[in-house]
């Protein structure tokens, strides 16, 4: 049994179980997570795999997500035989949500765990802060797993998530033939929103659409009435909404209380998945519409898919779960490539395998294959749409095969 | 014509929420002299309790209903440890009261484990008047804080007990030489206004979700809404609830949200600063 | 008063020297340690303790706010933020990043914009609570923060990143070693100055203040305006501070700007102790360390004992740190010529041998 400390389930029980866990921890004084393989050769020197994600702070059940989905395919790798021959070796620091701090730990991960590699960020403020310290002055290879706007060509930033191309371009005509013309766009003010709703303008306007109304609100706002009654009063018939958590939960309230789901509108979100699900009353989603490249409900759909989900379910019970929009999708993808990568490239310097990962494929991860397009560091994949009922999703459509990023 | 309806339910309904928070900041402020900085997760651990119990598989009302008594408790042994040894102090107050609050927070934090929980409301629905849709449960807000303040009132000007509270906030010495034990008037006026927090808290969670940060929003606002409406009465908090509610939920409708936000708070120090004793003169800060 | 609480304390000493002079012995050893420290540490650390040594500034600042002018100003960061992000916003758009510019455009804008908040706190016909000058600089904060938050241009909540290097012509400032000393540096000069302000005769005012206001109030000192000359001093303390920050961090965001780091200042401030500048820079550099040390092994619960711990030294040492190492004598302090102060402490020991 490997010397693993456990994910932080961020239950009750886990956190005092934690804390009594704490008086054992005085003599270790062990930096950062450091999960070592146990080997019989583990004389070879490891591969050292740096995650940095949010594990504490609003953005918690995300990054938890993604931590134990790296955790799961570390093992699943080492016990496969490693990379080159080599075991791969964990460094996990929590970017808590916070941008100062995650820099300090971020270059922790880079100055003194000397990493090879690292994965993460979720927001893409995060992303924005700690790629410097990676990519510029730490000159390390970064793969970033998060649906985002869009738009980062740095060298040597490798992109495995949706981009809005992926989410918009089949999702809008879906959603104005089930739905309607006249679209609103709530938005959280940061890039993430700003970018994404350009993009998904061009779209709709493309299609016949029409945006009533695009509106900016700080994160942490959660009184939307205002907003609601603008929503009702110039009969919107999608809401194609980019708030995130902590405004989410209370605007979808206040939208349902308002009767707009009643009335027939559409009420759509591209990072909404399984976790977010979470945030509201059942009743208070029913008909919520989104796009990813993956759902729980795809399982049947895709053999592989279902056994990942089921061997993440049993190694990691709970209420942290695999979705794609909590990054754990491309969080698998984008260690799978990485090691197609290095196993191609034969070394472990970022140039050789940077341009190994250029072109990178896998056949088989959540929701189908995937595939790197060479000179855009952005990764084609499946995407699917799916609507809320009854709090679960299904699938109403999906893409015919992998769709491109068209980024950089 | 509606929008007039929904906005002045909205204002309500927000700004009652503030007036219960203030009103406990105020209780403690006027009497102590101590601006709480713990007082936000003083609503929050109201709303935690509300969860808690929710969890165990009581009705959400129930968990409403314990929230202000739990908080109470935990506010005054708070008071009996920690809070009475700052009053000689009131800037430290301030500090020591901001690092109770962080360690409150980050428990809570840690217990929930970073996530956010939604809680059902206990009356679901809205009700339809003239093509207004105006929710049940925000409406029950508006009505208890109502009750709470006027039963508040009353027992402060009605009762034997209130009387005891007024004598040791206008002059502690002279209520101590009448008989009155001053510190354990602290001590419950303290409870009291944590209880007001936690029942705060308990009515806003399934409105705002439960998460760690919930409380912080409410400290600024409820500074400045006391600051604003005066130290050592009771109508002076209120006063300043009243126009810091509205402003943050009626200037959103008129300008730009990020605009409205910051508006609401030079507003209210520019006021601050023309009426230093606050809109209702009591005593000055 | 305050002579046989030294007496007690110190050694018996002669009546020339009561107690040791503790101040200069710990700013002398600090000194020493942070000089010879790049050359110990690995390169991660250096950073971090870089960044520390900036954050000192700020505190010092605060220090002089709060233990020189009696103002408990909750609203360091604004000047702080204020200033990172206009200096970011020169690299960003005007692509300036020389020392010689950004530096001194730094410390003006600190400057300005406390000149501008102080003299509405501070100045005007009444004499403003000490609240409500603590809860203007915490609004003043918290509103910036909203605004910085809410403003595209600014980057909203997600600040400047990627900022550019500080130049010196063509040699560009890299975290590490370099930028320690230049860290290091300025703090020395910063440190000096004050310490010089605050044992002149403007010193001597300040700390007549700071004892008792009304008095001096009445022996004719313009007691607003000395707090509003502090109050901007600080100001452009801050704002330099925030200059260097951006540059070495390599990014702005409304953090910088806003409630918790305030507090977290004053924290840091009155946790090491209050009117001696060592003791905010000490308050810092323990806070600072103690945190990175216990987020480092305690991931999930390091802010609560980190709120515990303060909370602690708030109950039970409420001078702080250097409360534990200097005398209440040597807190308070000696201005003007040494002549003049051996003459005072001489006639004081006649006193407290009586």
């Amino acid at each position: 049994m490997s010397e693993e400390k456990r994910a932080p389930g961020m239950s009750r029980r886990r956190f005092l179980e934690s804390a009594a866990w704490m008086s054992g921890a005085i003599a270790t004084g062990v930096g950062s997570w450091v999960i070592r393989p146990n080997w019989a050769n583990a004389a070879q020197r490891p591969i050292k795999v740096g995650i940095a994600t949010d594990l504490t702070g609003a953005i918690g059940y995300a990054g938890n997500a993604n931590a134990n989905v790296a955790k799961m395919v570390v093992k699943d790798v080492n016990a496969a035989g490693g990379v080159l021959g080599r075991p791969l070796e964990l460094f996990i620091e929590d970017t808590a949500s916070n941008e100062s701090l995650a820099v300090a730990n971020v270059r922790k991960l880079i100055q003194r765990d000397k990493v090879d590699v690292v994965l993460g960020g979720i927001t893409s403020s995060m992303r924005n802060a700690i790629k410097d310290v990676i990519v510029t002055r730490g000159k390390t290879l970064y793969i970033y797993p998060q649906l985002y706007e869009g738009k980062e060509c740095t060298p040597f930033i490798f992109c495995t998530g949706p981009t809005p191309a992926q989410q918009c371009d089949e999702f809008i005509p879906w959603l104005i033939k089930n739905g309607g013309k006249r679209f609103a766009l709530p938005s959280a003010n940061y890039v993430w929103p700003h970018v994404l709703n350009e993009y998904a303008r061009k779209v709709i306007e493309k299609n016949g659409g029409e945006v009533i109304f695009e509106e900016y609100y700080p994160l942490d706002q959660v009184e939307y009435s205002a907003t609601v009654n603008k929503i009702m009063t110039n009969n919107v018939d999608v809401v194609f909404n980019t708030v995130i958590p902590p405004g989410v939960g209370p605007f979808f309230k206040q939208l349902y209380e308002a009767g707009f789901s009643k009335r027939g509108g559409r009420l759509s979100c591209v990072y909404y998945d399984e976790n977010t699900l979470n945030i509201n009353a059942p009743y208070e989603m029913e008909g919520l519409a989104s796009c990813l490249d993956y759902f729980r409900a795809v399982d049947p759909l895709d053999p592989f898919s279902a056994k990942l989900q089921a061997e993440y379910d049993k190694e990691y019970p709970g209420k942290i779960l695999f979705a794609a929009g909590s990054a754990a999708t491309g969080m698998y993808r984008g260690l799978k490539l990485w090691e197609a990568a290095v196993k191609e490239a034969g070394k472990v310097d970022r140039d050789s395998v940077a341009a190994a990962l250029d072109h990178a494929k896998i056949a088989e991860g959540p929701g189908g294959p995937a595939e790197m397009v060479p000179g855009k560091r952005h990764c084609k994949m499946k995407m699917y749409t799916a609507v809320a009922k009854n709090g679960n999703y299904e699938i109403v459509a999906k893409s015919e095969g992998l769709v491109d990023p068209k980024e950089c | 014509m509606e929008s007039v309806l929904t906005a002045v339910f909205e204002i309500l309904s927000f700004g009652a929420i503030i007036v219960l928070v203030v009103l406990g900041l105020g209780v403690i402020a006027s009497m102590m002299g101590i601006f709480n900085f713990a007082h936000g997760e003083f609503v929050l651990l109201g709303a935690y309790t509300t969860y808690l119990v929710s969890q165990r598989g009581l009705p959400v009302w129930a968990g409403m209903l314990a929230a202000p008594i739990v908080v109470a408790a935990i506010g005054f042994l708070l008071e009996r440890s920690v809070i009475r040894r700052f009053y000689a102090a009131p800037i430290v107050a301030m500090l020591g009261t901001y690092a109770l609050g962080l360690a409150i927070r980050e428990t809570v934090r840690g217990l929930i484990g970073g996530l956010y929980i939604s809680i059902p409301e206990p009356i679901v629905g809205s009700f339809v008047i003239g093509g207004v849709q105006l929710s049940k449960w925000r409406l029950a807000i508006i009505i208890i804080t109502a009750l709470v303040m006027v039963g508040s009132y009353l027992l402060l000007t009605r009762t034997a007990f209130g009387l005891r509270v007024r004598a040791a906030l206008e002059n502690p010495s002279l209520a101590r030489a009448c008989g009155i034990s001053t510190n354990t008037i602290y001590a419950v006026t303290f409870a009291f206004g944590a209880a007001l927090a936690g029942l705060a808290g308990a009515l806003v969670v399934p409105v705002f979700s439960l998460f760690a940060d919930l409380g912080i929003r409410f400290l600024i606002q409820g500074f400045l809404a006391v600051m604003l409406g005066g130290v050592g009465t009771f109508e002076g908090p209120v006063a300043g609830a009243g126009v810091i509610g509205t402003l943050s939920a009626a200037l959103p409708w008129a300008v730009a949200p990020v605009l409205a936000d910051v508006l609401v708070f030079v507003i209210a120090i520019v006021l601050v600063k023309l009426r230093p004793g606050g809109l209702i003169n009591g005593r000055r800060v | 008063m305050s002579l046989p609480v030294a007496e007690s304390s110190g050694t018996r000493a002669s009546p020339a020297r009561r107690g040791l002079a503790v101040i200069p012995l710990l700013e002398i050893g600090l000194f020493v340690v942070f000089a010879v420290l790049p050359f110990i540490l690995e390169d991660y650390l250096t950073v971090f303790v870089t960044r520390v040594l900036i954050l000192s500034l700020l505190a010092i600042s605060f220090d002089l706010v709060w233990g020189y002018a009696g103002i408990m100003s909750f609203g360091q960061a604004l000047f702080f933020g204020t200033a990172g992000y206009s200096v970011a916003l020169l690299a960003r758009d005007l692509n300036i990043t020389s020392v010689f510019i950004v530096i001194p455009a730094a410390i003006l804008i600190g400057l300005l914009l406390a000149l501008l908040l102080g003299s509405f706190l501070l100045l005007g016909r009444r004499t403003p609570t000490v609240i409500f000058v603590a809860l203007g600089t915490l609004t003043g904060s918290y509103a910036a923060d909203r605004l910085a938050r809410g403003w595209y241009y600014l980057g909203g909540q997600n600040g400047i990143p990627s900022i550019p290097p500080m130049t010196a012509g063509s040699y560009e400032f890299a975290e590490g070693p370099v930028f320690y000393y230049l860290a290091l540096a300025t703090v020395v000069l910063v440190y000096l100055l004050c310490r010089f302000l605050t044992r002149s005769q403007f010193g001597l005012a300040l700390a007549g203040m700071r004892e008792q206001e009304a008095r001096l109030a009445f022996l004719g000192y313009r007691v607003q305006h000395l707090k509003a000359i502090v109050f901007s001093l600080a100001g452009a303390i801050a704002g330099l501070a925030g200059g260097l920050y951006a540059f070495h961090e390599g990014f702005v965001w409304p953090n910088m700007l806003g409630v918790v780091l305030s507090t977290q200042i004053v924290l840091y401030a009155l946790f090491g102790g209050v009117g001696t500048l060592i003791g905010a820079v000490i308050g810092v550099i323990v806070i600072e360390i103690v945190s990175f040390w216990l987020a480092d092994n305690y991931q999930e619960i390091w802010p609560i004992i980190l709120g515990v711990l303060l909370l602690l030294v708030i109950l039970f040492r409420p001078t702080g740190l250097i409360g534990l190492l200097v005398s209440q004598r040597e807190r308070v302090g000696r201005f003007g010529r040494p002549n003049l102060a051996r003459a005072k402490s001489r006639e004081g020991s006649r006193h407290g041998a009586s």
